[in-house]
């Protein structure tokens, strides 16, 4: 599943560690993604999975590790610099405006101008081109985000980190989170959409069975760091609780 | 195991095949927005006035309700804005009366004219910017910062006047403010002016985009790398400004700087016809257009009542009750527009 060229991983994580005051929220954490590659991170709550995904999207400096973007040594200053460097982050709360239309959101803070104003047309055109791109079909680009569903919502405010940051690899935040089985569905397509596009994905997620069903491989943490990955083709959810949960550790590499 | 993966199976192949969600038609556009139930108040009120009065009808007097309603519109559209960018601003009342009657003053103290109302207009914008400092520095709820600069500036009128209004002013200002071109009152035009920037500026610019997108979602609007605080000062700014420059003109109108004219019932009356327009007093939703409507049916209201001989008593509760129904329009609006559907 994941690309097999000597090509270098589109981001990886090696030995980070962060601690807030006296809390290790991270000891020891490890991950790598490639262009093409769905990787899930699975853990209980407080096994550092937000904060490792903070790190990535350049919110926390690591105490200690190295992050690579195509093999290449970087430091995050800021959100900014992580963006810079092509990767997008899309939170829990997805960042939208319930009373504007799906053409606006996806530009907000980025509106096109011409001769001054905004220019409507452009944005429409540009709103329907990164939809279309994406498989996505949500009728017009000019209802207001306030009347989709949730997985819809999800689903521009990923299409929209991907437009604003022309970015490369994607961290989506609980992506089905207070989503209904259907609704995980339309978000798992987009996922694969954004896989067939080459992207590199690192999806933080509780739902095992959303993990398993469009992962290609999954990194368990628990407490601080990261204790196992496994392609998703040869391992089974049995394994990964037990990773989880701390019942089975990881002897074999 | 094997019935989970099934089911992923298949949802994955609905996703591809469509999405669906309910079509936003014309015609649910337009019974999403105030302004055409504003329209048909609007006629049903002129029509009973009418049958009851002719002199209603006379384009005199529709002139005169349309005069009544701009010193409201100048003070409402800036209002529109800050309400839409889910802010609130109670003071325009006591600017208007301190934007008069500062430049009236300064007048009178042989200041040239066009000086003194852009010292007028100065003042009520430092008035904005003491709002939004307060709201945004001191963490005060716009409702209670504007409560109170509305008290201290009312205060402040008192005693600069000693309660006594000024005049006489350059028959040059009066000639403006009653004077008319091409048989269209000046005040008129100027109310129609502001009307169409404000328009512009709500529908057809970044900062009108990021006014609504500020009301409709303040984090998501930082977020996205608006700059918050800085439209709030520019909003609470405009609604000075305007609100001086509303007292100016209808100082140039009646040809005095009264201590008595505006106040609570500007304020009201400015609230008012922003909320019966359709503006949300919850942010991001409004329009200039409705909150002309609504300036208009509050004066028609008014002068329907007067020709009719009818107590203007009953005015207040006729738009006691309007204001409701237009809030709880918005609020069944909002309801059916963003609920979410699964």
């Amino acid at each position: 599943m994941s690309a097999q060229t000597p090509t270098p991983r589109a981001l990886s994580l090696a030995g980070a560690a962060k601690s807030f005051g006296h809390v290790h929220a991270l000891y020891q954490a490890d991950l790598s993604v490639s262009a093409g590659e769905v990787l899930g991170i699975v853990g209980d709550n407080g096994a550092g999975k937000s904060t490792l995904l903070k790190i990535l999207a350049g919110l926390y400096r690591p105490d200690a590790g190295e992050v690579r973007v195509n093999g290449e040594a970087v430091e995050f200053a800021s959100p900014l610099d992580a963006r810079a460097h092509g990767i997008a982050t899309v939170y829990q709360d997805l960042a939208l405006v319930e009373c504007l239309d799906i053409a606006t959101n996806l530009h907000l803070g980025d509106l096109p101008r011409r001769h001054g104003l905004v220019d409507r047309k452009k944005m429409e055109r540009d709103a329907e081109r990164v939809l279309t791109d994406l498989n996505v079909r949500l009728g017009s680009v000019r209802t207001p985000v306030g009347m989709l569903s949730g997985g819809q919502r999800q689903i521009i405010a990923i299409s929209r980190a991907v437009r604003l940051d022309r970015a490369k690899t994607i961290l989506l935040d609980e992506p089905t989170a207070a989503l209904g089985v259907q609704e995980r569905g339309h978000v798992g397509g987009i996922i694969a959409e954004l896989r067939d596009r080459g992207k590199a994905v690192v999806i933080i997620c509780h739902d095992l069975e959303f993990v398993f069903s469009v992962c290609d491989s999954v990194t368990v943490m628990r407490l601080g760091r990261t204790v196992a990955t496994r392609s998703v083709a040869n391992t089974d959810r049995d394994e990964v609780i037990g990773l989880i949960t701390g019942a089975r550790t990881d002897t074999a590499a | 195991m094997t019935t989970d993966e099934d089911t992923t199976a298949m949802t994955h192949d609905t996703v591809r095949a469509e999405t669906p969600i309910q079509r936003v038609t014309l015609i649910r556009r337009l019974v999403a927005r105030q302004e055409l139930t504003l329209i048909l108040v609007l006629l049903v009120v002129g029509v009973a006035a009418t049958l009851r009065n002719s002199a209603f009808g006379t384009s005199d007097n529709l002139v005169e309700v349309i005069r009544a309603a701009v010193v409201t519109f100048i003070v409402a559209c800036p209002l529109t804005l800050v309400t839409i960018g889910g802010g609130f601003d109670f003071s325009v009342g006591s600017v208007f009366t301190l934007g008069g009657v500062t430049a009236a003053y300064l007048m009178t103290h042989n200041i040239i004219w066009p000086l003194a109302v852009l010292l007028g207009l100065a003042l009520g914008g430092a008035v904005g910017v003491l709002n939004a400092l307060i709201i945004g520095r001191l963490r005060v709820p716009p409702i209670i910062t504007t409560l109170g600069t509305f008290y201290f500036m009312g205060g402040v009128v008192i005693l600069f006047t000693g309660g006594i209004d000024i005049s006489p002013l350059p028959t040059q200002f009066n000639s403006l403010g009653t004077g008319s071109v091409l048989g269209v009152p000046n005040v008129i035009s100027v109310g129609v002016l502001v009307g169409i920037v404000y328009h512009l500026v709500l529908e057809h610019t970044r900062f009108g985009y990021n006014v609504r997108a500020l009301g409709g979602n303040r984090l998501a609007a930082t977020e996205n790398g608006i700059a918050v605080n800085r439209l709030d000062v520019m909003l609470y700014v405009g609604a000075g400004a305007l609100a001086a420059f509303a007292g100016i003109v209808y100082t140039a109108r009646t040809g005095s700087g009264q201590v008595s004219a505006g106040g609570s019932s500007v304020t009201l009356t400015a609230i008012s016809a922003v909320l019966i327009g359709g503006t949300s007093l919850f942010g991001g939703l409004g329009t200039i257009t409705g909150t002309a409507l609504g300036a208009i049916l509050f004066a028609e209201i008014d002068n329907a009542l007067a020709v009719s001989g009818i107590d203007a008593l009953y005015s207040n509760m006729i738009i006691g009750a309007i204001l409701v129904l237009a809030v709880a329009a918005d609020s069944l609006r909002r309801g059916r527009m963003f609920s979410i559907r699964r």
